[in-house]
């Protein structure tokens, strides 16, 4: 049986194991609130942008899907483009990502770009190359998905893998079409047709629209970043909250077996006692004799 | 008394970022500059519609004045309603 100082010292360790995961169950509860907030306030955002621009056109969706790509066309037709995180201590959420996105991945057809170290690590473990990789871009009031939307804007088809927060306790992994996103987030939002008889615009009614829609595409992309970190922080959580119940455990271990060796220790020490006690004892009696 | 006034002379003004809200309600006057120059909106402004240009946006109502500054925009006015989509 190992010493009971030994197994004090080892329980310690493991009690700070289980007060850092704590902290790091409780940063990532923070995150998913604050992120949970800036998705809801994209969505209205994106809801009151879709309002003014479908005013403008009468069958938007004709408009976006019909992006001008001429002369800007690269060798493959699709782009996969997937969103990881930048770090570990989230869980296999990232391995699930990867998994799903090559049950589509046809390297004859397909570029990837990786958002996210993590996902690039994953994808270099198994050998699958990327054409580019960026950070994800993340800040309290702003995220530059430019960059990104400059590599991917002269595919035919730009699908986005991404992680899906559905609660706390569970996350999904989720493809989408960027354009075909672009429209789920309009929910068909009327609006009177604004003309130019009407309205003044300015520089012109054709420059405000396709800046609107590189808006709405960046827009699109964004919040699916801010979704992906809203899933990666709650699989944190739970990541740190098992890890955290797994360290109460362990203690409970180490407190038991730290008791039943500091009973044996005082139990040998009980029984060199008693027999020095007796020795001792039969010496006396063989002195008397 | 205020109140009447400020609902028949008043212009309604949403100001937002992605993640943000600059401002929300009545107000008198919204000026910003595009491409062309400054302007202000008041009520029965013209439909309007433009690319704004960085710099700052001032929004002022009754009792306050709101500025902020933006990296780029879109404005939008129809019918008394103001919406300003900032720095996307």
């Amino acid at each position: 049986m190992r010493r009971a100082s030994a197994i004090e010292e080892e329980a310690g360790q493991i009690e700070t194991v289980k007060d850092l995961t704590g902290v790091f169950e409780s940063i990532a509860s923070t995150q998913v609130a604050k992120v949970k907030n800036k998705v809801e306030l994209s969505k209205e955002f994106f809801q009151l942008l879709w309002k003014r621009y479908s005013a403008l056109r009468i069958d938007p969706d004709t408009r976006i899907t019909a992006r001008d790509r001429s002369g800007e066309k690269v060798g493959k037709d699709n782009v996969f483009v997937i969103i990881s995180a930048e770090a570990g201590l989230s869980g296999d959420i990232d391995q699930r990502l990867v998994n799903t996105m090559l049950e589509d991945y046809d390297p004859e057809t397909t570029d990837v770009v990786v958002l996210g170290s993590h996902g690039a690590s994953q994808l270099k473990q198994r050998d699958i190359p990327y054409v580019k990789f960026f950070q994800v871009p993340e800040s309290d009031s702003y995220i530059d998905v430019s960059p990104v939307i400059d590599a991917v804007y002269p595919y035919s088809n730009i699908s986005v893998y991404y992680e899906e927060y559905v609660s706390l306790g569970v996350q999904n992994i989720k493809t989408i079409d960027l354009i075909t996103r672009i429209k789920d987030m309009s929910e068909d939002a009327d609006e009177d047709v604004i003309s130019e008889a009407e309205t003044i615009f300015e520089p012109s009614i054709d420059y405000i629209a396709d800046q609107m829609e590189m808006n709405m595409m960046t827009l699109a992309l964004s919040q699916t970043i801010l979704e992906s970190s809203l899933a990666q922080s709650a699989s944190r959580f739970n990541a740190m909250a098992l890890a955290k119940d797994t360290a109460g455990n362990l203690l409970k271990d180490y407190k038991l077996e730290f008791h039943r060796a500091k009973r044996s220790e005082s139990d040998r020490r009980m029984r060199e006692i008693l027999v020095s006690l007796k020795k001792k004892k039969r010496r006396n009696k063989g002195r008397g004799r | 008394m205020s109140e009447s006034k400020s609902s028949t002379e008043d212009l309604s003004v949403i100001a937002r970022a992605p993640f943000h809200i600059y401002y929300e309600g009545r107000a008198h006057v919204v000026s910003a500059a595009n491409n062309v120059g400054p302007f202000d909106i008041l009520r029965d402004h013209a439909d309007f519609f433009s690319i704004l240009s960085p710099g700052e946006v001032l929004i002022e109502n009754e009792s306050d004045s709101i500025r902020f500054t933006i990296a780029n925009g879109i404005i939008s006015v129809r019918d008394n309603e103001v919406l300003l989509f900032v720095n996307m």
